[in-house]
């Protein structure tokens, strides 16, 4: 199946491209069935940087695990989102929060990406249709607009694809009022099987020019065997020491 | 001079007509001046408890603050702006807040909302928050852990006094801010928004917890003369300098003032319509009085007295009059 879907991806370039398609093969990149990576997440803003480092286990776009590794005061917090509900544990409280819809928007951890980046609550594919809005030599463009019925928090998205792999460039956010909110790079691009994915990941906020959230993927395990016991509410205490 | 006996003896001889117009008129300056009262008593109650209920009457701000409110945009040494600030005459007491946002939590549920550290004898001067106090106790300068909450949030939390519940923030250097608090006391203000997304702690416990040693999103200011608060603000605007910005509670609640002004312009309206329509009753019965007086002032005619000393005598009755009921409208409300 992956044979077929690398032949896939491989012979895209060669015949006329959808957009649908292209979008699909930009979520294989970033997505694995079963993966596993480690994070290092440095937060730049007006006043100094700060660094974090944290584990992260997923299941598709419907389960997703984390756990902060560094700063010492944060080592041991965790976070389980399943469907569209995440819950944070706090060791320093010993409680477990649910995080309410009202907050997904809020900043995760103090960075520039969201609770509602952290717990992939949209997906590209299944929450936006895509339109190929232009094309040159080495570049697609997409403009990703909500689907009616989707929950969703931006308005529209543009989305730059590298035609070689179909690994995003870069992600333009606006809101409902077609006002550009945040724009996501993509770098440092690396094979792990079929997936071409971006280990670098730089997001600028529009309105604060001198803020920047990066995410480097120190190690990724596209096929890592997980329990399904790391899902659940019980694991978010469990796994925290 | 005989103009004037004249004019004061018709309106005694004619007792029953001067006092209908006497009351009219007195009815009339009474009822304007109690509008005028009650209008603006109640626009400057409304603003001073929309302003002493918690915004206060003047703050210092950083000034990208109003525009993007963020951690970016705070004030960043208190203690020099407070010593700025000392310099200024006319301000009768100020107090420090930091307001960030939090999501409380019990066992059961939680909900976002305003998690805002204050100097509790200080903020007593500048709002109403501890008068506003309705179970337990308010905050005191020593307080860890304590929270001073709103009576709705509590609700909704399920929570009362003594009760137990943790907080989740983003501290003031973006790191993670987390703690376990216990509910001191709660208040209840006339917004209930406010009472409903807010929570207050001791300024000092906050600091530990949010890294916001000597940061602060507001220093909130009192005048020792209201009178003066402009004059007081550009006063201290001059003291702190640019890169913080100093505003009275006019300009941060336009909107407040402006619904105000619009609400004052269509009082006068309605105030305008009721006297035009006193003036005509006033009017069509000075007429009658005139007429009936028409062979009075046939024979004053034919005795010599010119059309103008006539007018005269009239203008002296009717200025007698007005006088008269402007003072016993005028006595009338003042006694009340």
């Amino acid at each position: 199946m992956k044979k077929l879907l690398l032949l896939l991806v491989s012979a895209l370039p060669l015949m006329a491209v959808t957009a649908d398609a292209i979008i699909k093969s930009v979520q294989h990149n970033l997505q694995s069935d079963s993966g596993y990576s480690r994070i290092t997440m440095t937060v730049t803003t007006s006043r100094g940087e700060r660094t974090m480092r944290m584990e992260s286990w997923n299941r598709g776009n419907e389960k997703s695990f984390i756990k902060i590794l560094y700063p010492k005061k944060d080592r041991g917090i965790t976070f389980l989102k399943i469907d569209t509900t995440m819950w944070q544990y706090v060791p320093k409280i010993e409680k477990t929060i649910k995080i309410p819809s009202s907050m997904m928007m809020q900043s995760w951890m103090g960075s520039d990406f969201t609770n509602d980046d952290m717990a992939k609550e949209s997906s590209i594919v299944d929450d936006y249709t895509a339109v190929l809005t232009a094309e040159d030599e080495t570049t697609y463009t997409l403009t990703l607009l909500p689907k009616e019925d989707a929950a969703v928090v931006w308005g529209k998205i543009v989305m730059e694809v590298a035609k070689a792999h179909f690994e995003p460039l870069k992600a333009v956010y606006y809101d409902e009022d077609d006002v550009e909110q945040r724009v996501l790079y993509y770098s440092e691009v690396k094979a792990y099987g079929t997936h071409y994915l971006p280990t670098v990941m730089t997001l600028i906020p529009s309105d604060k020019q001198h803020n920047r959230t990066v995410v480097v993927m120190d190690a990724v395990d596209f096929d890592a065997a997980i329990d399904d016991s790391r899902f659940t509410k019980s694991a978010l205490r469990r796994y925290s020491r | 001079m005989i103009l004037f006996k004249m004019a004061l003896r018709e309106l005694l001889t004619h007792k029953k007509r001067s006092v209908v117009t006497l009351l009219l008129s007195g009815f009339s300056t009474a009822l304007f001046i109690f509008a005028n009262a009650i209008s603006d008593g109640s626009h400057n109650q409304l603003i001073r408890s929309s302003v002493e209920i918690y915004p206060g009457y003047m703050q210092v701000t950083n000034r990208e603050f109003e525009e993007h409110p963020s951690y970016d945009n705070l004030i960043f040494d208190v203690a020099k702006a407070k010593e700025e600030l000392s310099g200024v005459e006319g301000i009768k007491a100020s107090a420090v807040r930091f307001e960030a946002y939090a999501l409380y939590a019990t066992k059961a549920q939680s909900i976002g909302g305003m998690f805002t550290a204050i100097e509790p004898e200080r903020e007593a001067e500048v709002s109403r928050l501890k008068s506003s106090l309705v179970a337990g106790e308010y905050l005191e300068a020593n307080d860890t852990n304590a929270l001073y909450l709103g009576v709705e949030l509590a609700k909704r939390l399920k929570l009362g006094v003594g009760d137990r519940l943790s907080f989740i923030s983003t501290g003031a250097d973006y790191s993670f801010a987390a703690d376990n608090l216990v509910v001191k006391g709660l208040f209840k203000t006339k917004l209930y928004e406010f009472d409903n997304g807010s929570g207050f702690v001791n300024k000092g416990y906050f600091d530990g917890v949010m890294q916001s040693e000597n940061i602060a999103t507001h220093i909130i200011m009192s005048p020792a003369d209201m009178e003066q608060i402009d004059a007081v603000t550009a006063a201290a605007q001059r003291a702190v300098g640019d890169g913080l910005e100093v505003q009275n509670y006019k300009e941060t609640m336009e909107d407040l003032i402006l619904a105000m002004k619009v609400d004052e312009i269509f009082g006068y309206i309605t105030l305008g319509i009721f006297f035009i329509v006193i003036f005509f009753v006033i009017a069509i019965f000075a007429f009658l009085s005139v007429y009936a007086r028409i062979r009075q002032i046939g024979i004053l005619r034919a005795i010599g007295t010119t059309p103008r000393q006539l007018v005269g005598m009239l203008l002296i009755e009717a200025l007698l009059l007005g006088v008269l009921s402007v003072g016993i409208g005028g006595a009338a409300m003042s006694l009340r």
